[in-house]
């Protein structure tokens, strides 16, 4: 399988008031084509900032990231917009709209930027993903006029409009009740069988165990991994218990 | 523990403090700048007349005069107070020299006269009647202003020798709009010089009580006395004396409420933005029970210091600007009695202000006795929920590039923010325009038009004397076989009677002659062409009870005759009371003749002029440009001045108000910024974003500001003007300069400034605004 992303001895760290508050530390992780991973760790550990360090979002202090050949660090913010816009997709906890359009528009946005002319096919294209995620009907709706499972589909959505090679999820299901959550996981699911690389962030071990690879991070390091087979929609629960197990045997 | 919170919260929001401070120190500075102007002018126009005693009625005359008879009608109406006859000198320009220049080409009529002995006195600069020595001369203060004359420089009258003592005020002749100026010199010199020129006389009354003015003077026409020549009152001296500096400052003042209007607005513009941001906190604290009453204590405590450091900042800056404004008004009319007033003004102003401010913030804070303290904590927006601009969907948009499609959006989706900077933008423009449009005006040559003089190149006045006829006819043939000359006409003043509405008898003067070729603005009504029609001054008109259409009942031939009003006009020459109609009269005597002429090529006005000046020895020869100049020179010249800095000022306002308002806007829209980013905006996109918005409301504002200025504004300025005798007003617009170049002047800054403020948007960290 080819190598997606590569991140190498990723160091990041913020400053407080007058101190240096250390939040990755030489952080190694690679990520391979079609690969389906969940980042699990307390709260605080740096997941998210590992997962932003990843897909460029956020500069690092010493490391490398490559994706698919390229450098990240060595990037301007140009190119690293060009690469969020048309090979990546970002689905986060809160939802993340733009208030003045509506939940349509916010799908279109970022593809419409460069395909204007393509508006046409593109209101297709987001109406056939709407039509996936069940929410194609309330394409004209404000997005104050939706729940909050809704929206996140609609985030969704728009992450997936450029057609990405990967997507990243910062608890995308932390915001919402089990039932809505396991919906969200499937979309995610059917969107990986499709080819698409995912990796999320989550604390919850239920939704962790629907992914094939678990990487388990404390106090800004990845301490362990676990693999698991395909989830086939049985066995959740057994899924459930190994990783949970793990997390025990590690400590967190 | 409050002040505490206060200096944190300004240590926080330095930008937003400061700006407050500044807009505050604005509006500070220009109502105690106007306020001190109107008091300074109107005060130092008081003291002038007092100290000077000017007359409350004269009457120029020249040709024979019955001493006695005037005399004894002084004695003999009870509400004359003081009556003296002075006499005025006149000299041809070209027999005076100032310093090795000569006078023949001054519009003015330069006379000489001796100090009055019982009122109507010259003053020195320090307000005291004049002793002058022989030998000695005092001039008006006109000639040091405009640089033809200072102190101890030598004058040739006729070829006596006077050393230039000091200069004059004249009360009743210092503005250049007043067509005489009168040196002093002694009586002995005088009596001198006095074969140099003809006399003419200043017939001089001073009332018991200033009201009884319009009895006197209906009295004095009926008595038949003396009248040759213009009829000026106390109230028109008062006109012409505030004329000049007038103008200027009701730019000022136009200018000064405008720029109040764009401070408060800006003031209330921060105060909403800060207390939604601060929105949140509030409800935290109502929630854990600190009273509402102490929350606003704080905020009042905080723009007290705010409006109290903004409204010291004005006075010190309105103390620096002061003396800038003063000087012409100092210079000509001199000090104001009332520097107690001024003070006493000048505080209320500030008060005013600081008052407002205050009012102001109070009830905005009134919201957070209504605000509820869950509501604050979960929502944090005093605003509800952006209304959308629904018509306009990205799914539906082909043309417009995204970013100019999501800057419109934007600004249609939130109408009422955009709404301060628009209408900030909006006076801007305006404040740009119409000063400049108002300069243009009063500068183009057809502007004397609207003072009751036609708009010609040359302009040859013929004197009263027996030979009138004679040196009329002599012009006539020289301008025919000018071939320099293109027209002319010959516009001759006789004096004619009329019947009063009351039935009794008034002398009117008419200046006769084919109004058409170079007419005047006519307020209303148009000019006289028919042997039945005649054309009245606004004064006359208002005197005589007469509007566009009525009949006047008229002497001429020896026959009564009954003329139609066909049109009103604005005058201030010859006292502003005059007519003009176009019948023929061979009865009455000609009291003066203007020749009024045009040339093929204008450059060779000057030549002309000094051609002319030496064939009619008898006449007084000058340009129209040498005329307005010379009368309306200062004037322009200070609007001049004025509309400059209301460029600057306004440009500075645009950059200002820009750069705050962009700085607040992009603190609001962080989120939404952090949003574009992280789906794939550059920083690129994102400042055009921005500039697309700014540019909208921008161009919005343009266009509408324009429109304003050339509705609205020339309705304003009319006004204004209407208030100093002219009518009918209309800007003639340089559409170079306010349809391009301000214009472009306003897009540029603003755009620099856009782009200034929104350099932060790019630097802006996603992770920062976007929180799991
Ligand atoms: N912008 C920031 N400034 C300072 N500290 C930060 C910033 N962002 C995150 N941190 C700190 O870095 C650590 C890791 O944060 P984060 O990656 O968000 O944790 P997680 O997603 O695992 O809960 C936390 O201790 C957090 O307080
Ligand atoms: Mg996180």
């Amino acid at each position: 399988m080819k190598k997606l992303v590569s991140g190498e001895q990723i160091t990041k760290s913020f400053q407080v008031g007058n101190e240096q508050h250390h939040v990755l530390t030489n952080v190694s992780v690679d990520l391979y084509e079609g690969e389906f991973v969940s980042i699990m760790g307390p709260s605080g550990c740096g997941k998210s900032t590992l997962l932003y360090a990843l897909s460029g979002m956020d500069s690092i202090d010493r490391g490398r990231v490559m994706f698919d050949g390229m450098d990240l660090t060595s990037l301007s913010d140009k190119e690293l917009a060009d690469l969020r816009r048309t090979r990546m997709g970002f689905v986060f906890q809160q939802p993340t709209f733009l208030k003045s359009l509506n939940i349509l528009d916010n799908i279109l946005l970022p593809a419409m930027r460069d395909q204007r002319k393509n508006v046409v096919a593109l209101t297709e294209t987001a109406k056939n993903i709407m039509k996936k995620m069940g929410i194609v009907d309330l394409a004209k709706r404000d997005i104050t006029q939706v729940s909050g499972g809704q929206l996140q589909r609609a985030g969704i959505c728009r992450a997936l409009i450029s057609k990405p090679q990967l997507i990243f999820g910062d608890e995308p299901t932390g915001a919402l009740n089990s039932t809505s959550a396991q919906e969200i996981m499937d979309l995610l699911a059917s969107i990986n069988t499709e080819g698409t690389t995912v990796m999320l962030v989550t604390h919850d071990p239920k939704i962790a165990a629907r992914t094939e690879r678990i990487l388990f991070m404390c106090d800004g390091a990845i301490v362990n991994e676990m693999r698991l087979p395909r989830f086939t929609g049985a066995g959740l629960e057994d899924r459930m218990i190994a990783i949970t197990a793990k997390m025990r045997e590690i400590g967190i | 523990m409050y002040s505490k919170i206060v200096r944190n919260d300004m240590a926080n929001s330095k930008l937003i403090t400061c700006m407050t401070t500044l807009f505050v120190a604005a509006a500070a500075m220009l109502i105690t700048l106007s306020a001190v102007l109107i008091v300074h002018l109107s005060g130092a126009i008081d003291t002038l007349m007092k100290q000077a005693e000017t007359s409350h009625f004269l009457q120029m005359h020249s040709g024979a005069i019955d001493q006695a008879r005037l005399t004894e009608f002084a004695e003999h109406h009870d509400r004359v107070d003081e009556f003296q006859i002075n006499e005025f000198l006149n000299v041809d320009g070209a027999k005076i020299s100032i310093a090795g220049t000569t006078l023949a080409h001054s519009v003015q009529d330069n006379g000489f006269s001796t100090q009055s002995e019982k009122f109507d006195y010259l003053l020195d600069l320090d307000g005291h009647a004049i002793e002058v020595a022989n030998g000695d001369i005092y001039i008006p203060v006109g000639y040091l202003k405009d640089g033809t004359a200072k102190l101890g420089d030598t004058m040739m009258v006729n070829n006596k020798t006077f050393t230039i003592a000091g200069f004059l005020r004249d009360s009743q002749m210092n503005s250049m709009l007043a067509s005489s100026k009168r040196f002093l010199v002694s009586e002995e010199d005088y009596t001198a010089i006095q074969k140099a020129g003809t006399i003419e006389y200043l017939i001089e009354f001073r009332l018991k009580n200033l009201s009884d003015l319009k009895d006197f003077e209906e009295a004095y026409i009926r008595a038949g006395l003396e009248a040759n020549g213009p009829t000026i009152t106390f109230s028109l001296f008062k006109m012409l004396n505030a004329l000049s500096d007038g103008l200027m400052l009701a730019v000022i003042l136009l200018i000064s409420i405008l720029v109040v209007a764009i401070a408060f607005m800006c003031i209330r513009f921060t105060l909403h933005t800060k207390i939604e941001e601060d929105y949140r906190e509030i409800g935290v604290m109502k929630a854990i029970g600190i009273r509402v009453v102490d929350i606003q204590k704080m905020y009042l405590a905080k723009y007290g210091v705010i409006a109290v450091i903004g409204c010291v900042l004005g006075f010190a800056f309105s103390f620096l600007l002061r003396d800038l404004l003063l000087e012409n008004i100092r210079l000509y009319m001199g000090e104001t009695d009332n520097t107690s007033l001024v003070w006493i003004i000048t505080i209320i102003g500030l008060l005013l202000v600081f008052i407002t401010v205050m009012a102001y913030v109070q009830s905005v804070l009134k919201q957070f006795r209504k605000l509820s303290a869950t509501q604050a904590i979960r929502f944090g927006t005093t605003y509800g929920k952006a209304r959308h601009a629904n018509y306009l969907n990205l799914s539906s948009n082909k043309m417009l590039p995204i970013n100019l499609f999501l800057g419109m959006k934007d600004v249609l989706s939130r109408k009422r923010l955009y709404a301060t900077m628009l209408t900030v933008l909006l006076l801007a423009t305006f404040i740009i325009i119409v000063p400049q449009n108002l300069y243009n005006t009063i500068s183009a040559k057809s502007f004397i038009t609207y003072m009751g003089i036609g708009n010609s190149d040359i302009r040859i006045d013929i004197p009263q004397g027996n030979q009138n006829a004679q040196h009329v006819a002599a012009v006539v043939k020289t301008l025919e076989r000018d071939t320099a000359i293109t027209d002319y006409t010959v516009l001759t003043t006789k004096k004619f009677t009329t019947i009063a509405s009351d039935g009794a008898e008034e002398s009117l003067k008419i200046e006769l002659g084919d109004h058409t070729i170079f007419p005047v603005e006519y307020a209303l009504g148009r000019v006289p062409v028919a042997q039945n029609e005649i054309a009245l001054s606004v004064l006359n008109a208002q005197e005589l009870h007469l509007k566009v259409g009525d009949v006047i009942p008229l002497v001429i031939n020896g026959e009564k005759n009954n003329l139609t009003v066909s049109g009103i006009y604005s005058d201030i020459t010859n006292g502003g009371k005059t007519a003009k109609a176009a019948f023929s009269d061979r009865s009455a005597e000609s009291m003066w003749s203007v020749v009024y002429g045009t040339m093929a090529n204008p450059s060779q006005v000057e030549e002309k002029i000094t051609e002319y000046v030496d064939t009619f020895h008898f006449a007084k020869v000058s340009g129209i440009n040498h005329y307005i100049n010379q009368t309306f020179g200062t004037t322009i010249h200070s609007i001049g001045k004025v509309s400059i800095a209301a460029l600057v000022m306004a440009l500075l306002l645009c950059v200002l108000v820009t750069l705050l308002f962009m700085n607040m806007l992009i603190a609001k829209d962080q989120t939404s910024i952090a949003i574009m980013k992280s789906v794939g905006f550059t920083n690129v996109d994102i400042s055009k974003q921005y500039i697309a918005r700014s540019v909208f409301v921008l161009l919005l504002a343009i266009v509408m500001g324009t429109f304003l200025a050339n509705t609205l504004g020339e309705f304003l300025t009319s006004m204004v003007i209407a208030s100093f005798g002219a009518a009918a007003f209309e800007f003639t617009i340089n559409p170079l300069a306010a349809y391009v170049f301000c214009p472009l002047a306003i897009i540029s800054v603003v755009l620099v400034a856009t782009l200034l403020g929104t350099l932060r948007a790019g630097q802006l960290k996603i992770m920062d605004h976007i929180k799991e």
